[in-house]
């Protein structure tokens, strides 16, 4: 990426013997990236150091080529969006992110200017008016983007954002992260939900106890994924007559049976085709079907698989 | 944005919900006055006063710098909303200094509030000692007010360490023979309000109490250059310390 804006080199961070971040190497460039690892990752610990509130032990951190720690230069062009939910409670949130325009050294005209705008695009403009006491998780996150962009900034960084939106709010807010990203904005995500980072990026980090695991686009870590038999569960109330139906695909390496006879797990090295296959188990053969899930599609499997390979 | 730094601090050091407590606290030396100068068998207006200036108004002040101090930095830690302090475009010494600068405003507005409702209860709002008293109160607004800011930035559970040296230690140092009264903030602004001896010493146990604590006493010039001495080292201190060390989340450092 030749217009990085962020670039970690050999970078670790340690909290007395416990380390948070260790031997990072990367770069970030314009787009949306996602920050993916599991809780305790050194997701939040990366976040931190990029928004200047810690020093690297080793390496180093560069946002814009500079040390972001303490560095109001680095600020002035920096979005943060914390996971932490806390606020001045008894503020409205007009107030907070007028609050923190104001900070952010904008006159009073230019910060209400600001305000009114960013409270517009997080869909908040009807509700500023009320105490941040009151506010849902949803609109506590909404709140909390909306001062990340006061600045227009370059580099939007962005912990657990979607953690307590709902489905539309999640929608809206993927949304907002993609135009700003359409229009050369570096956006960092922070999630350990690969379903959601699926929605929002295919440039992830993924990190794991401190390491970068691996970078890149993710159909790479998911090539990885399928070099190893994937586990389907399919729960219906005829376990023998679904693995009989199923059983004589040729893709299908493997099949378990549930001891309560509620459900039957397949592996297979083609989910693709599978998923395709079970749609005509209700159409075809009316068999019930109450639901399907894999239980290899979660950052836990990924990281096996990767560690193992 | 410096100016809203100091206002933004100002605003919210003078919320109802802060400031109610210290009305009341400074109201109450209606009552203290009244009491007091019965109490006092042969006291006058001005022994009352002088009296309840030492053991009351000057024991407000550093309780109210005490908690208004923790407001600076370390309540933000405390409630993990410094977060969005340190992440924006403001140089951090010039956080410590303008939030500093509005909690010594406000300590001062409490302390003055106390000793105005004191001289008026006792008649002498016009008098010198009452303008010296101003002046004591101004001056340790910024000495407290410094020092517990430097402490809160060091040390954890930093609000029992400033009680313990404001009501402790300032109260033991003085009668403790020797100079030990020079390591106090309580010497240096006695030095600067000069207050007369009170009472007639040793059966009037109200008077005696004045006379002690202010037993040593530095001279006004000397007293003026300690406290701002004291000030300039405590600020710069806590800047550089503010701008050099981490702070998160207490729940997360």
């Amino acid at each position: 990426m030749s217009e990085a804006h962020i670039v970690l080199e050999r970078a670790s961070r340690w909290y007395g013997q416990v380390i948070g971040l260790n031997d990072v190497t990367c770069s970030i460039g314009p787009g949306v990236t996602a920050l993916l690892g599991m809780n305790g990752a050194g997701k939040t610990t990366m976040i931190r150091l990029l928004t200047g509130q810690i020093r690297e032990t080793t390496g180093s951190v560069r946002v814009f080529g500079e040390e972001p720690f303490a560095n109001p230069r680095v600020f002035r062009r920096l979005g943060y969006c914390p996971e932490l939910d806390n606020f001045y409670e008894h503020q409205t949130g007009r107030q907070f992110v007028y609050g923190m325009a104001r900070l952010s050294g904008f006159s009073k005209a230019e910060a209400t200017r600001r305000t009114h705008e960013v409270l517009n695009h997080v869909g908040m403009t009807d509700r500023a008016g009320r105490k941040i006491a009151g506010y849902s998780k949803g609109m506590r996150q909404r709140i909390k983007l909306a001062q990340a962009m006061l600045s227009d900034p370059e580099v939007i960084l962005l912990d657990e954002p979607l953690n307590g939106l709902d489905p539309v709010g999640r929608r809206e807010f993927i949304d907002v992260l993609k135009a700003l990203a359409a229009v050369g904005r570096t956006i960092i995500v922070s999630s350990h939900i690969l379903f959601e980072v699926e929605q929002m990026t295919r440039s992830i980090l993924l990190l794991n106890r401190g390491r970068l695991l691996a970078t890149g686009d993710l159909s790479a870590i998911r090539l990885l994924i399928e070099k190893y038999p994937h586990r389907i569960r399919i729960e219906t109330s005829e376990p023998r007559a679904v693995a009989q139906r199923l059983i004589g695909l040729p893709y299908v390496l493997n099949v378990q049976f549930d001891p309560r006879g509620q459900s039957v797990e397949f592996q297979t090295k083609q989910p693709n085709d599978f998923y395709d296959e079970v749609p005509k188990l209700i159409l075809d053969d009316g068999l019930p079907i109450d639901s399907v899930t894999s239980p290899d599609n979660n950052l836990e499997s990924i990281f096996k698989y990767l560690v193992a390979s | 944005m410096e100016t809203y730094i100091y206002s933004s601090m100002l605003r919210e050091l003078t919320r109802f919900r802060r400031i109610f407590a210290w009305v009341l606290i400074a109201l109450a030396g209606i009552g203290m006055a009244a009491l007091c100068r019965n109490l006092m068998a042969s006291g006058s207006s001005s022994d009352a006063y002088v009296l309840l200036s030492d053991a009351f108004a000057f024991r407000v002040l550093p309780l109210a710098a005490a908690i208004l101090s923790m407001a600076v930095i370390s309540q933000e830690v405390e409630q993990k909303t410094i977060v969005y302090l340190l992440t924006r475009p403001i140089p951090r010494w010039q956080l410590i200094l303008f939030r500093s600068a509005a909690a010594m405003t406000v300590t001062f507005a409490i302390s003055a509030l106390t000793l105005a409702v004191l001289a008026a209860s006792t008649s002498l709002l016009t008098s010198g000692v009452f303008f010296r008293d101003l002046a004591a109160a101004a001056v340790g607004s910024a000495a407290y007010v410094s020092l517990f800011v430097l402490v809160s930035l060091i040390i954890n559970k930093s609000m029992i360490v400033c009680i313990l040296f404001a009501f402790v230690w300032e109260s033991t140092a003085p009668l403790i023979p020797g100079d030990l009264y020079r390591l106090t903030i309580t010497g240096y602004l006695q030095g600067i309000s000069q207050h007369p001896s009170v009472g007639t010493g040793d059966q009037d146990f109200m008077a005696s109490i004045s006379n002690v604590l202010g037993a040593h006493q530095a001279t006004e010039w000397v007293s003026y250059l300690s406290m701002a001495i004291l000030v300039a080292a405590c600020l710069a201190a806590s800047c550089y310390w503010f701008s050099t060390n981490e702070y998160m989340a207490r729940e997360d450092s």
